[in-house]
Formats: structure tokens, C-alpha cells, sequence
């Protein structure tokens, strides 16, 4: 937001014009009295410090660059691979001639593997998991806490105390021997033992669905992980690094930015 | 939905890999398999339970894939990490079996196949494979050459674990390796990974394989690595990192880009703080990096790396292995540099790695001592911190550590931290520590004796008179003697200046010199006339020179011994020998000392002494001094003259 302040300084008037939150900003100061009014209209017309880019201008730069179909596609696929919508990518597929940098079949394994955790069927997921690739478990001791972690909260969840309080000692203390970083999670896990009412414990937040999601979210990294795959989608990233060169751009210019992702409208500069 | 795998009991399941029925065996098979995977504890168990050997038999036994597959990632979970798990692989003798299912008709088989073997060669137990050998060789580049990314992946494993040698080396270059790495690189991120694993083997300590592989391609393999230090991925930028200073160690002449050392400092000191592998290893390419460099831990300041590990040490609950890494970074940022040293004794370091001297790791406690010794190698004023009670006594406590190697780091800190004691060393006293070094300077282990007998010298460093009677208390003459003549040239030599200490500036304590008949003045008689090593000859004239400050009596035996008698049996012209060495300047200051104070005016037999000195041609030797290059010898030289030639003739 543009400011401009007037202010009555012994025997004139000081100015400032400026731009909220930035360093920038023009300072006049004392200006006698009579010729004030004279100055001011002069001044309202006079820019900030920045150069402005009118929308004209800016339209025009971004006709100019020249961004191939290819590359778009290429981004929606890597989107709905790596997030795993099977269908989706064999459609679109057959519709663009865009080829997957993952087999199509791989995807369908790995959701599987989602789907369980994401169902509460932990034991399923670490049987389909070793299937597919027995060293993802082996080698990512945090994933196979996560899992665990998550097979108890399940358990607990269906009220299967007994069975909760051996697969806790069995299966659960010995990772936090193996590894101190855990303990501190172990805790608060079992801490869900001690309460009658488990939806309204302090630790609650564990039997939410969310918590399915994050380990189920954790699995599908590690699998493209070890498939030599990204483990997050480009087109997020992208999003991101436009956000971050609009606010580079703004300490500098004045131009039509995009605020409404979803419609991408470009909304004229304030000025 | 009921945990059956966790219901049934290990020996049940051990039993069921043993039974008739193939379908049973299968299921117990599956049923192993998913319990070990990522469990430790239970991978220890089953191995104590002998199933290695069992699942290792299906193997053998020409299964069909279904059961081969399994079998085969259960092996591969035995060897993941785990060191009886992989003794027990190669015990079962599976390995060559392991090895033949590469050549499987079955695509899933061959995968597993590779996942397994790639994980046991992870290990330093797995015996090597004899890359020398020719067929050997050829089926490790048909592995190279495979169109399977973890067969690829396999051999470059295979080629980290076993390329040793120069020979080794030499071999696998010779045969076109750096290539098919080269290749790999531009593979997918695992095959990338692996490659710059392996290349660092080919590479280490070999001018001849690096001046090969920067030549690659027109340097073109060398840009992609140094692009690689930049990538998206941890694991990937530690690698390429590594490798890079592997090239740097091997041929210096590579890394001399100072801004690339300077940002290698940088990606290192950031990876440091990655969660996982990458964060782990990190720490230890950081100090392989630094070390020994002044110009590498110069650059590290540029790039806030003091700053940053310690911030990192303050956040706590680090792993062991890691934590080592990051105080031996420290401690080699802190060996040479008094800017680095003053900068992490500001940030509260100091009371952080006395916290680690009581670590459970034995590296760690290795490594927290190291960072203190490089620490105290700090002037004076700014090691307030070092005396205090805080480090002393856990250090003294290592002084019985399990470990030998943790003694030694603690004898090599405390060693240094003595010199910066200037009064009230009653400290080490109290705790027992005199007592120990005494104890530690007989040890058998020559090491001990060494750093011990350099503790006990710093302790007596400008110790006050009840100081050093009380060390010799402990200590006692006749052990003294014995240290001065030990076999060990840097006992022999330690143990000189421990006595030069003890007899300089206090008339009284000469005397020990002379008591029990003399033991300690025959043993420095002894040094002075059949040392080999000058170090010792130095040493042992000053202890002379020292004495020959005290009184009269100290006086005359110190000419008794420097001019024999020719029935004696000593070279008469020692002295002569001593001040026309031309190979050390600090033999002929030591030895112009001892004349010096030999021929003080102001004692009473002075003048006689002047004259036999004179008479056995010094004058004419010190005469030529005078124009000595060295200006420390000049100065001596001519105070030396003045004084011969004062009392007229």
C-alpha cells in the first residue's frame, strides 16, 4: 500500500511518500508553506522509486516466452505418477502421447500399499512393501518405526488393550532401544494406553485419520525413493518458486501479479 | 486385524523352515522374512536360532522362483547391517548360490538376487572378491554391463567393498572401469550414487587412476561431478563431495580451486544437519577434508563453520557415530588456528565436549578428547576454561578407560592442558591423576608410556618445590632413571625434560640427581654419551646446564663428567662434537648453556674451571661461533667468550 503523509514541520510541511513494509520511499522535507499546494500536485502524479511495468507491457512478456506443450505435459504426468493416480496417467496418456518416467505398473503396486495404510491395514502394507522391495523396510529405520508405530495406534483404536501392551513391549521398545531419536514418539505413543478416553487424551491427535495419511504419505516417498524417482511432484515446486519470484520481483517493480492461483488472473499493480 | 506373525514363537517358525511340506516351509519363509525386515533384534534372534543356515538350504536345493525369491531377501535382510547376520551368510556358504542366481532365466530372481548381494557387500565381513583374478574380473563387467539397473548397481557395490590395492586399482583401470562408471553417473540417482561410491575406492590415494579419470572425456566427467556436489538429493551431494576430496588427497594439484574448497567446507557444514544417512557421514568427510589443512580451516571461517557445528552440538541427541564426526571436525578446525580456537571456546563449547568425555561410544569419548588436546594448544589467556575441574577430573577419570586408545587421547589432552596450569596443580593430585600417570609410564604399551611420561613432564613444568617433591614421592628416583634409559626414544626423551624441569630453578632438587648412588646422573651420562638420536643430546646437556646452575659441588660434577678422565673411557671431546654440529643450532645453544653457567664468575671456583675448560680447546671452538648463522647461537657464543675471557690470560 502507497502512502503519503503530510506533516506540519516548523514553519513548512514534510512529505512522505512511500510503500508500506519496504525500505524505499521519498522524503521531502520543509517545504515553505506557499508553495506547498503548488508542490503537492506536482508530486501526486510523480512515481515511486521502482520501475512499474504497466499489464500491456507484461502481457506481452509472458506471450513472448515461448513454453512448450511437451514440457506442460510432462509436468501433469509427473504429477499424477508420483501422486498415483493410475487411471488418470493411462488416459491421459493415450490422449496427449505423453509417455510416464515410471511404469505404469509399479504405480499400481505402490498404491496398493497406500490404500492399506490408509485403511488402517498396517500388516498388509509391510507384507506388500517387502514384496515389492524388501530393502525399503530394512533400510529406512524411521518409515519401519512410523509403521509400527502405526499398527499399534490401530490396535488401540479397535480396543485391543492386551494385544496393544505386548506388540508395544515386542515390537515397539526394542526400536527405541536401537534408536534414542524414537524414544521421545514411543512415549507419547504409548502414552495412549493410559487413557480411558482416548479421542480426548492429550496425545488424541495420533488416532486421527491425518496420521494414517502421514505415514501412508511416508511409505509412497520411500518406495519412489528407492525407484530412483522423485519423491514429490514437480508442479508444486513450481508453484512455489513463482510465489518466491513474485515477492523478489515486488522489491523491485511495480507489475500485474497473479494472487488467485486457482483462476491465475493477473490483477493490475496498485498504482 | 490379529498380529498372526507376531503370535507365533520364533523356534515354532524356525521349525516350520524345516518341514516336509513345501507349502509350510514357504509359509514360515514368508512369515520370517516380514519379521526381520527392519528389526534388528529380531534378526539377532533368529540368527542365535540357526535359521540362516536353513533358509541358506533352500537356496541350494534348486527351488522354483516363488520360494527362491524369498529366500534369497531373507538372506539379504540377515546381511542388512548386521554383522552376525552376514557372518552367519558366509558360514552357510551361500554366496557362491547367491551369486548364480544372476544368471536365473527369472527376471524377479536376478533382482532379488542383486538387492541381496549388493546389501551384504555393504559389509566389511564379506570376505573380498578377488577382482586379480581374470574370470573374476570379466563377470564383474558383465555385471557393468548388465541392462538391470541393481545388477549394475551390484557391481559398483562389489568394486567399493573390494578395490584395496594399488594393484586392484591399477586392474579395474586398466580393464576400462572408469568408463563404465563414468556411464553409470548418468544413470538413475541410485546408479549415480553407487558410481560415485565406488569411484572414490578406484581413485584413493592412486595419482595415476585420478590423473586418468579428470582426463575423461575432456574433464567432462570431472564438471558433471563437481555439479553433482549441487544436487537435489543429500545423499548425492555427500558423495560427490567425497569423491572430490578423494581426488583432492590423492593428486593435491587437483583441488587447488580455493572457492571450490571453500564451498566443499560449506555443502559439507550444511549436509551436517540432514536427517539420515547423508547427516550422518557427513561429519566425517568434514574432517577429512580439513585435516592437517591450514588453508582448509582458514576457509571454514569464511563459511561460518565453527559457528554452525556448535549450534548443531547444542541441539542435542545426536547418534554416535556422527557425533565423532563432528567433534573431530572440531577438533581439526581448532589444531592449528587461534582465531578458531577463541571462536569455540566463545560459543559455550568448551562445556559441551566435557559432557562427551563420559559418552558411551568409545569414538566419541576419542573424540571429545582430541577436540580438548587441539583446544589447549591455545595461548594462555584464553583457556580459563581449561583448568577447571570440569575437564580435568573426567579426564584424569579416562585415564582407566576400557579402551587404550581413549587412555591415549585423554594422556595427549591432559598432557597439553598441564602446560596452562601456572599454580595450585594440587588438582591432579587430589584426584589420583599423579598417581596414575606413575602407573601409566610403566605401562607395557610404549604409546601410554609416551604420552604419560609427557604428562608428568608438563606437570613439572615450573612446579613449585612441594610440587615436584611430591611428584617425586610417586614417581621415585629409580623409575626416573629407568624412563631416561627406556627402550623407547620419546620415553628417553620425555623423560630428559621431566628432569630438566624438575632441576631447573631449585637448588634442592638437583640433589635427586646424585641420590641412590647416583642412579639418575649415570643414566643421563649414559644418554648424552651413546644417544643416536640429537633430540636426546639436547635434552641431556641441558639437564647438565642445569645442574651446573646450582652450587659449587653440583658444579664440579658437572665438570667431572663433561671432562673425563682419559681411564674413563668416554670421548673427551664430547663437548667439541656437541659445538660443531652443524646439523642442529639448538645442540650448540644447549651446549654453549652449559659452559656458560660452568664458567659463572660469580661463584668461588670459577676461575679454575675457566682454565681446564680453556685448556681443553673450548675457547678455540666457541672463537668461530661468533659468526654462527644461527642468531640464537651467536648470542650464546659471545656470552660465552666474555666470560672465558674476563678472568684475563
Amino acid at each position: 500500500m502507497n502512502f503519503c503523509t503530510l506533516g506540519r514541520y516548523r514553519g513548512g510541511l514534510s512529505l512522505k511518500l512511500g510503500r508500506s513494509g519496504s525500505n524505499s520511499g521519498l522524503d521531502l522535507v520543509v517545504l515553505p508553506l506557499q508553495d506547498t499546494f503548488n508542490y503537492i500536485a506536482a508530486t501526486s502524479i510523480m512515481s515511486t522509486s521502482k520501475k512499474v511495468i504497466t499489464r500491456e507491457d507484461w502481457e506481452k512478456k509472458l506471450n513472448d516466452a515461448k513454453i512448450r506443450k511437451e514440457d506442460m505435459n510432462k509436468l501433469v504426468m509427473n504429477f499424477l505418477v508420483t501422486e498415483g493416480y493410475v487411471e488418470a496417467a493411462e488416459k491421459f496418456r493415450m490422449e496427449s502421447g505423453t509417455e510416464p518416467d515410471i511404469d505404469l505398473t509399479t504405480i499400481t503396486d505402490r498404491m496398493a500399499v497406500k490404500k492399506a495404510v490408509q485403511c488402517g491395514n498396517v500388516e498388509d502394507a509391510i507384507e506388500k512393501v517387502n514384496d515389492l522391495n524388501p530393502e525399503i523396510l530394512d533400510t529406512n529405520p524411521q518409515l519401519f518405526f512410523h509403521l509400527q508405530q502405526q499398527r499399534l495406534i490401530e490396535l488401540i483404536r479397535n480396543g485391543k488393550v492386551e494385544e496393544a501392551l505386548e506388540f508395544a513391549q515386542e515390537e515397539l521398545a526394542p526400536r527405541g532401544e536401537e534408536n534414542q531419536s524414537f524414544l521421545e514418539e514411543l512415549e507419547r505413543t504409548v502414552a495412549l494406553l493410559a487413557f480411558e478416553d482416548v479421542s480426548n487424551c492429550p496425545v488424541g491427535e495420533l488416532l486421527d485419520i491425518s496420521q494414517r495419511l502421514k505415514t501412508a504419505s511416508e511409505v509412497n516417498a520411500a518406495i519412489l525413493t528407492s525407484q530412483s524417482h522423485e519423491k514429490d511432484p514437480k508442479l508444486p515446486s513450481l508453484l512455489k518458486m513463482l510465489i518466491w519470484a513474485q515477492n523478489q520481483l515486488d522489491e523491485k517493480a511495480t507489475f500485474p501479479r497473479i494472487k488467485n492461483f486457482s483462476t491465475a488472473a493477473l490483477e493490475d499493480p496498485s498504482i | 486385524m490379529p498380529s498372526s506373525a507376531a503370535c507365533k514363537r520364533p523356534e515354532n517358525l524356525v521349525e516350520g523352515l524345516s518341514s516336509k511340506d513345501p507349502g509350510t516351509r514357504l509359509k514360515a519363509l514368508r512369515d520370517l522374512k516380514n519379521q526381520i525386515i527392519g528389526n534388528r533384534t529380531k534378526k539377532l534372534r533368529y540368527v542365535k536360532l540357526g535359521a540362516v543356515p536353513l533358509v541358506s538350504e533352500m537356496l541350494e536345493s534348486g527351488s522354483e522362483s516363488v520360494v527362491l525369491v524369498q529366500a534369497i531377501a531373507t538372506l539379504g535382510s540377515f546381511g542388512c547391517g548386521l554383522d552376525a547376520g552376514v557372518e552367519a551368510i558366509v558360514k552357510s556358504g551361500a554366496l557362491p548360490y547367491l551369486f548364480s542366481t544372476l544368471a536365473n532365466p527369472d527376471e524377479k530372481v536376478v533382482e532379488a538376487g542383486a538387492r541381496s548381494l549388493r546389501m551384504i557387500f555393504q559389509s566389511k565381513l564379506t570376505p573380498k572378491y578377488n577382482i586379480l583374478e581374470d574370470k573374476e574380473m570379466d563377470f564383474l563387467f558383465s555385471l557393468l554391463n548388465s541392462e538391470n539397473e541393481t545388477v549394475t548397481e551390484l557391481a559398483a557395490s562389489i568394486i567399493m567393498h573390494s578395490c584395496e590395492t594399488t594393484e586392484e586399482q591399477k586392474a579395474l583401470c586398466g580393464s576400462g572401469v572408469l568408463d563404465k562408471l563414468a556411464l553409470l553417473l548418468e544413470g538413475s540417482s541410485n546408479q549415480r550414487d553407487a558410481s560415485l561410491d565406488s569411484l572414490a575406492s578406484v581413485v584413493k590415494n592412486n595419482r595415476e587412476v585420478v590423473s586418468k579419470f579428470v582426463g575423461l572425456h575432456n574433464g567432462k566427467v570431472l564438471s558433471s561431478v563437481n555439479g553433482l556436489t549441487k544436487d537435489r538429493s543429500p545423499r548425492t551431494r555427500l558423495l560427490a563431495c567425497s569423491l572430490l576430496i578423494a581426488l583432492g588427497r590423492a593428486c593435491p594439484s587437483q583441488l587447488q580451486d580455493i572457492e571450490s574448497k571453500a564451498d566443499l567446507v560449506r555443502i559439507l557444514v550444511e549436509l551436517v544437519e540432514e536427517p539420515g544417512r547423508a547427516g550422518d557421514e557427513a561429519p566425517r568427510a568434514l574432517g577429512d577434508l580439513i585435516e592437517k589443512s591450514e588453508e582448509v580451516q582458514k576457509l571454514a571461517c569464511s563459511v561460518n563453520a565453527v559457528e554452525k557445528l556448535c549450534k548443531f552440538l547444542h541441539k542435542g541427541s545426536i547418534q554416535a557415530k556422527p557425533l565423532a564426526g563432528i567433534l573431530h571436525a572440531l577438533a581439526e578446525l581448532c589444531s592449528n588456528l587461534e582465531d578458531n580456537r577463541r571462536l569455540f571456546l566463545s560459543l559455550q563449547g568448551l562445556p559441551l565436549v566435557a559432557e562427551m568425555l563420559n559418552h558411551e561410544s568409545v569414538g566419541v569419548r576419542i573424540a571429545a578428547c582430541i577436540c580438548i588436546r587441539n583446544i589447549s594448544r591455545s595461548v594462555k589467556n584464553l583457556s580459563d576454561g581449561l583448568t577447571d575441574k570440569s575437564i580435568v577430573i573426567p579426564l584424569i577419570h579416562l585415564f582407566d578407560d576400557p579402551s587404550i586408545e581413549v587412555q591415549v587421547a585423554a594422556l595427549g589432552a591432559t598432557s597439553n592442558i598441564l602446560v596452562h596450569f601456572t599454580t595450585h596443580k594440587s588438582i591432579v593430585f587430589e584426584c589420583g591423576g599423579v598417581k596414575q600417570l606413575v602407573k601409566l609410564s610403566s605401562s607395557m604399551v610404549s604409546e601410554l608410556r609416551v604420552n604419560a611420561v609427557s604428562a608428568l613432564r608438563n606437570l613439572m613444568f615450573q612446579a613449585d618445590k612441594m610440587c615436584k617433591e611430591n611428584i617425586m614421592l610417586e614417581l621415585t628416583i629409580s623409575t626416573l632413571a629407568s624412563l631416561i634409559c627406556d627402550p623407547e626414544p620419546f620415553v628417553q626423551e620425555h623423560a630428559l625434560v621431566l628432569l630438566r624441569n624438575l632441576v631447573n630453578g631449585n637448588v634442592d632438587c638437583i640433589n635427586y640427581v646424585f641420590a641412590e648412588d647416583g642412579l639418575i646422573i649415570n643414566a643421563v651420562t649414559r644418554q648424552v654419551w651413546n644417544a643416536s638420536s640429537v633430540g636426546i643430546c639436547i635434552q641431556g646437556i641441558y639437564v647438565l646446564a642445569n645442574i651446573a646452575a646450582g652450587d659449587e659441588f653440583h658444579k664440579e660434577e658437572v665438570m667431572r663428567i663433561l671432562f673425563p678422565l682419559p681411564e674413563d673411557g668416554r670421548n673427551q671431546s664430547i663437548l667439541i662434537k656437541f659445538l660443531q654440529d652443524s646439523s642442529s643450532p639448538k645442540l650448540r645453544v644447549a651446549t654453549l648453556w652449559c659452559i656458560i653457567n660452568l664458567s659463572h664468575l660469580d661463584s668461588p671456583g670459577a676461575v679454575d674451571r675457566i682454565a681446564r675448560i680453556r685448556g681443553a680447546g673450548i675457547t678455540c671452538a666457541i672463537k668461530i661461533m661468533v659468526n654462527d648463522p644461527c642468531l640464537d647461537v651467536k648470542f650464546r657464543a659471545k656470552m660465552a667468550m666474555d666470560q672465558l675471557m674476563a678472568s684475563g690470560n
